[in-house]
């Protein structure tokens, strides 16, 4: 399912270059316009990337209007605080929102990571080795991944839910309150979290806008994040899962045993860990990482920084593992309430074979590898499919014609040219008979 | 009726870039087939060790999956030099893989053990000098 991304029909020209960025080739040109697959969608963003005419666009809500409400209330993904160059403190950083007239809910997202982490620790220390590894459910775009191309591997995911959704009912427990509250996120994976999320029935947050629309206006609208503060004492852990590897540390810090763990970053390094997985080569791994961006979520389609100057932010960043008595009481006390418990485990969602009867598929697949055998093999692109595979897999399907190839309708034109020119040179009986 | 559908993968010998795309292709075949992914899986794992060990030990052979309504056949025939004790190559972590390719991490002698780890039957038929055919059947049904 799409729904952390969406298409702008009348600035598509149909240059087709997206549907070959898309690692899942969910991607179709039709009739001069894009279309997306829902079914193979990751909403990892990759399209939004390649994309010069901004006609894909993250499927965010209207930022100006959720801002000039009497109070909004923000829950703001990690890689938020680092976006500016001052940046040094969530709650300074939460006092210059206010000025803005914008609350966020900065204490309970730092105690929310700390009982994620916890709360995964202790998942890998309850499993045997038959169990683990166990895989990460923070990046939304790799739980698609694996329910669409993975689907051996969903039963390895740890049932934790996300911290930002927890972070969130934390902030409701704690206060009572019932605002609505808008995610600010890095990617379209993170608005899908909030439209459409998985395992829970209902995200605990009601809208979502991208990190790079906030922060512009933030900057626009005079508000001071640009100046630098004074260190900052609180914990800062949680920032680090913007970062690749900061979730596995985190976990690590609350384990007890050493555990082993893996943290990729990027599609490309995804999929060939998750391959080596399926394939049983991946013995002696604790807990697995991936992330769909570059870096991890500094490297999101939605943040305005450049990632690599997060990164140098981050990496500078003074953070402190060892708890405090006063912490640990809270993330005990949170863990024991199951608050981070996700309550549906996640479901593959394999792709439709080719028919419901085996015997049927066999025929259509038998169909499909003759098209695909006459086609030129070289996955240019012009026929609107990311390769020529997709598009003998859409022909058998039903949705479109070998003819979409260039090459073969050149072939056919070449051959009604002939018959036509051979046509042409027969003359009409009348003329042939002899006076 | 009796559809049967084949695929044929060549394993070319010493082309570690090359070893698991048989794997990946028949995992692409057998999704389009709607074929339980429980046997997807452990169709890849055979298929993959089987063109580990075609590779490593024979310098090539061919790979051959047959599906048919209740169970998948994979066939890897190659002629390289046999295995001299089967029951041997049958144990975890024997190996007869050279030291070369030990330290490229291949060859702990895991191949086979997996290979009938995930199948509900395999037979393996070898001759010394003429190479080895190993027949895996996975069914789709595990009785
Ligand atoms: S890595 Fe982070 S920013 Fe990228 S898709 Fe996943 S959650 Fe979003
Ligand atoms: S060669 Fe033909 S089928 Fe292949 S991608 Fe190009 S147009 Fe499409």
């Amino acid at each position: 399912m799409t729904t952390g991304i969406k298409v702008q029909l009348s600035a598509c020209r149909g240059c087709a270059r997206c549907i070959k960025v898309c690692p899942t080739e969910a991607m179709r040109v039709l009739d001069g316009k894009v279309m997306i697959i829902p079914e193979l969608c990751v909403d990892c963003g990759e399209c939004i990337r390649k994309c010069e005419d901004r006609a894909i666009l993250i499927n965010e809500d209207n930022w100006r209007l959720l801002a000039s409400q009497d109070s909004t209330l923000i829950a703001a993904d990690p890689a938020f605080y680092v976006q500016t160059r001052g940046y040094s403190c969530p709650e300074v950083f939460s006092s210059r929102l206010k000025e803005a007239g914008l609350e966020d809910i900065t204490p309970w997202t730092s105690l929310a990571f700390d009982v994620t982490a916890y709360a995964i620790a202790k998942e890998i220390e309850k499993r045997g080795p038959e169990g683990l590894p166990l895989i990460s459910t923070y990046c939304p775009s790799v739980i698609r991944l694996i329910q669409i191309n993975y689907p051996e591997l969903v039963g390895r995911f740890v049932l934790v839910d996300s911290p930002l959704e927890t972070a969130v009912s934390l902030w409701r427990e704690d206060t009572g309150r019932g605002d609505d509250v808008t995610l600010i996120a890095p990617c379209p994976a993170k608005v899908a979290l909030v439209r459409s999320p998985e395992g829970r029935p209902k995200s605990s947050m009601k809208y979502a806008v991208s990190i790079q629309n906030v922060v512009r206006d933030l900057l626009a609208g005079g508000v001071e994040v640009d100046q630098p503060v004074e260190p900052c004492g609180g914990d800062l852990r949680y920032l680090l899962w913007s970062l690749r590897g900061g979730e596995s540390k985190h976990v690590s810090a609350f384990c007890n045993r050493p555990i082993r763990t893996i943290s990729v970053a990027g599609l490309r390094n995804t999929m060939d860990l998750l391959r080596e997985l399926e394939l049983g080569r991946l013995e002696g791994v604790d807990y697995i990482e991936c992330r769909a961006c570059d870096l991890g979520c500094i490297g999101g389609v939605g943040n305005l920084e450049s990632r690599f100057l997060t990164h140098l932010r981050l990496d500078h960043i003074d953070v402190e593992w060892t708890m405090t008595d006063q912490e640990s009481e809270a993330v005990n006390r949170w863990y024991e309430s199951e608050i981070w418990k996700l309550s549906a485990p996640l479901k593959a969602r394999q792709r439709l074979p080719l028919d419901q009867d085996l015997g049927q598929a066999m025929v259509r697949l038998r169909e499909m590898n003759q098209i695909y055998a006459e086609l030129p093999h070289i996955d240019c692109g012009s026929c609107g499919r990311p390769s020529c595979k997709a598009l003998a897999e859409d022909v058998v399907r039903g949705n479109g014609e070998a003819t979409d190839c260039i090459f073969k309708l050149r072939e056919r034109i070449y051959e009604l040219a002939r018959e036509v020119a051979e046509l042409s040179s027969r003359s009409p009986h009348a003329f042939n008979r002899k006076r | 009726m009796t559809e049967v559908y084949v695929e044929e993968y060549v394993v070319k010998g010493d082309s570690f870039l090359e070893v698991g795309e048989a794997s990946t292709k028949l995992k692409g075949t057998l999704k389009m087939l709607g074929i339980p992914s429980d046997v997807t899986r452990r169709a890849s794992v055979v298929v993959y060790e089987a063109e580990m060990n075609v590779m490593i030990h024979a310098g090539g052979g061919v790979i051959k999956a047959s599906i048919s309504s209740d169970s998948l056949v994979i066939e890897a025939v190659d002629h390289g030099p046999g295995i001299a004790d089967i029951d041997l190559a049958m144990q975890e972590g024997y190996s007869t893989a050279s030291d070369r390719i030990r330290e490229l991490g291949f060859g702990a002698g895991m191949g086979l053990p997996n290979i009938k780890r995930n199948s509900d039957e395999l037979d393996i038929e070898t001759a010394l000098g003429e190479g080895t055919t190993l027949r895996a059947t996975l069914r789709f049904e595990r009785g």
